[in-house]
């Protein structure tokens, strides 16, 4: 929808409430199914246009604040954009607490109103992504290399702090392609894990997956890694 | 002292404390008064149970959907403004026993099926730290405890609603305070 049409949608609605319109025309614009999305602890707010202005015309206003404060913070670099979603990772990185984000957009000098979101809390909303994982042999076991999903929070020297922070694990399993069993191996935070002891001229099959132990979640898991043992 | 007895009237609570701060200002003459807390733990164990985690984070969402007072939070920084952290426990077992009490066992029929897991949960914990208790009420404590209560009191029933909505943060403060 052209922005004619959209500063039309929205007069209609000022002038005919009733007519066209159940709602009063700020209403119409306030943008919709503000919400947040949470993929490793990055937090981004996504929302939709308001109903009378479906097109890609409006700029739009974010704010946000953690739950208990009373007043609301601009997210400077989502002041007045064109985009549908605001990256609020830096803003909610306390991932205990419960936050709140709020979107608004302007038309023809009209303010619409706040559209807000649920309360959030990143540590129990966020979805993670699987580890990423290579495997090398050597002599009679395999090495298990894996690499956690991008977190936000990383201690440069010590990689695996941010494991810690955020409370997740790794879990490998192995899989035995002649009995088709499945066995886990390990579960923890280290980035080598070491699996011996395999039945010589056996193929295996390796999987990982991301896991938070306190909440029984498990990311999907990694591309399956396929081996023959010698 | 004080905290051996479960429940007490204000007057007597207010007696008992002006005769605690009497005795701790006696004994901050000789040195500085430590407050001598026992029994304020809980096993790290309680709060490595993934199910009744899920739940309590599960109902307590559910319930601040209906909390649209954003501005006010019970369980925050304001909760443990000017106490130590040796005397949290104490303090959250003050604020876990008022809401298992006043706000939860007479709403038990809402959140359903929530509620019928999470409360008897949170009865075993309160009952955990049946034993703990503290030589003196810190002046701070019995402020903030009682602050979260006027303003739940104040809010009425969406301020029963906010309670819920905050078990989740009243989880994990237990959590944090309460284990070593």
């Amino acid at each position: 929808m052209t922005p004619k049409y959209c500063f039309l949608g929205f007069l209609t609605g000022v002038l005919l409430p009733g007519v066209v319109e159940t709602q009063p025309a700020h209403e119409s614009l306030k943008p919709q199914r503000v919400h947040f999305q949470s993929q490793n602890f990055h937090n981004i707010l996504h929302w939709q246009p308001g109903r009378a202005c479906p097109g890609n015309s409006s700029i739009y206003f974010v704010q946000y604040k953690t739950y208990g404060q009373r007043q609301w913070k601009n997210k400077e670099d989502c002041w007045g954009i064109r985009e549908f979603s605001c990256d609020l990772t830096n803003e909610t990185s306390d991932i205990w607490e419960p936050y709140y984000g709020r979107v608004r957009t302007t038309l023809a000098g009209v303010h619409s109103g706040w559209t807000m979101t649920q309360r959030f809390s990143p540590w129990w909303e966020t979805k993670l992504d699987p580890p990423v994982m290579n495997i090398t042999q050597v002599n009679g076991s395999l090495l298990v290399n894996l690499h956690a999903p991008n977190l936000p929070y990383r201690d440069q020297k010590r990689k695996n702090v941010s494991m810690e922070y955020y409370g997740l694990v790794y879990r490998v399993f192995v899989i035995n392609n002649s009995l088709e069993k499945e066995q886990k191996v390990y579960e923890g935070a280290h980035r080598v894990v070491e699996i011996e002891a395999l039945t010589p001229h056996t193929g295996y099959c390796i999987v990982a997956e991301m896991y938070q132990p306190t909440l029984d979640r498990r990311s999907q898991r990694s591309q399956q890694r396929c081996v023959e043992s010698p | 002292m004080a905290a051996r007895q479960k429940s007490m009237s204000s007057s007597l609570m207010g007696t008992l404390a002006a005769s605690c701060l009497l005795v701790t200002a006696l004994w901050v003459q000789r040195e500085a008064a430590v407050p001598i807390v026992s029994h304020c733990s809980l096993d790290r164990a309680n709060f490595q149970q993934p199910y009744i985690t899920n739940r309590t984070f599960a109902l307590a969402q559910e319930a601040s959907l209906a909390d649209n007072n954003t501005d006010v939070r019970l369980i925050g920084t304001k909760l443990f403004r000017g106490v130590n952290m040796t005397e949290r426990c104490y303090m959250l077992k003050q604020v876990l026993n008022f809401i298992l009490e006043e706000m939860l066992l007479p709403q038990s029929n809402r959140f359903k099926p929530y509620m019928q897991e999470v409360v008897p949960f949170l009865a075993r914990l309160n009952k955990k730290l049946g034993q703990c208790h503290i030589e003196c009420d810190n002046q701070n404590i019995q402020r903030n405890v009682q602050n979260l209560k006027d303003t739940v009191k104040k809010l009425g029933e969406s301020g029963e609603i906010k309670v819920i909505g905050e078990l989740n943060l009243l989880f994990m403060a237990l959590k944090n305070e309460c284990t070593r």
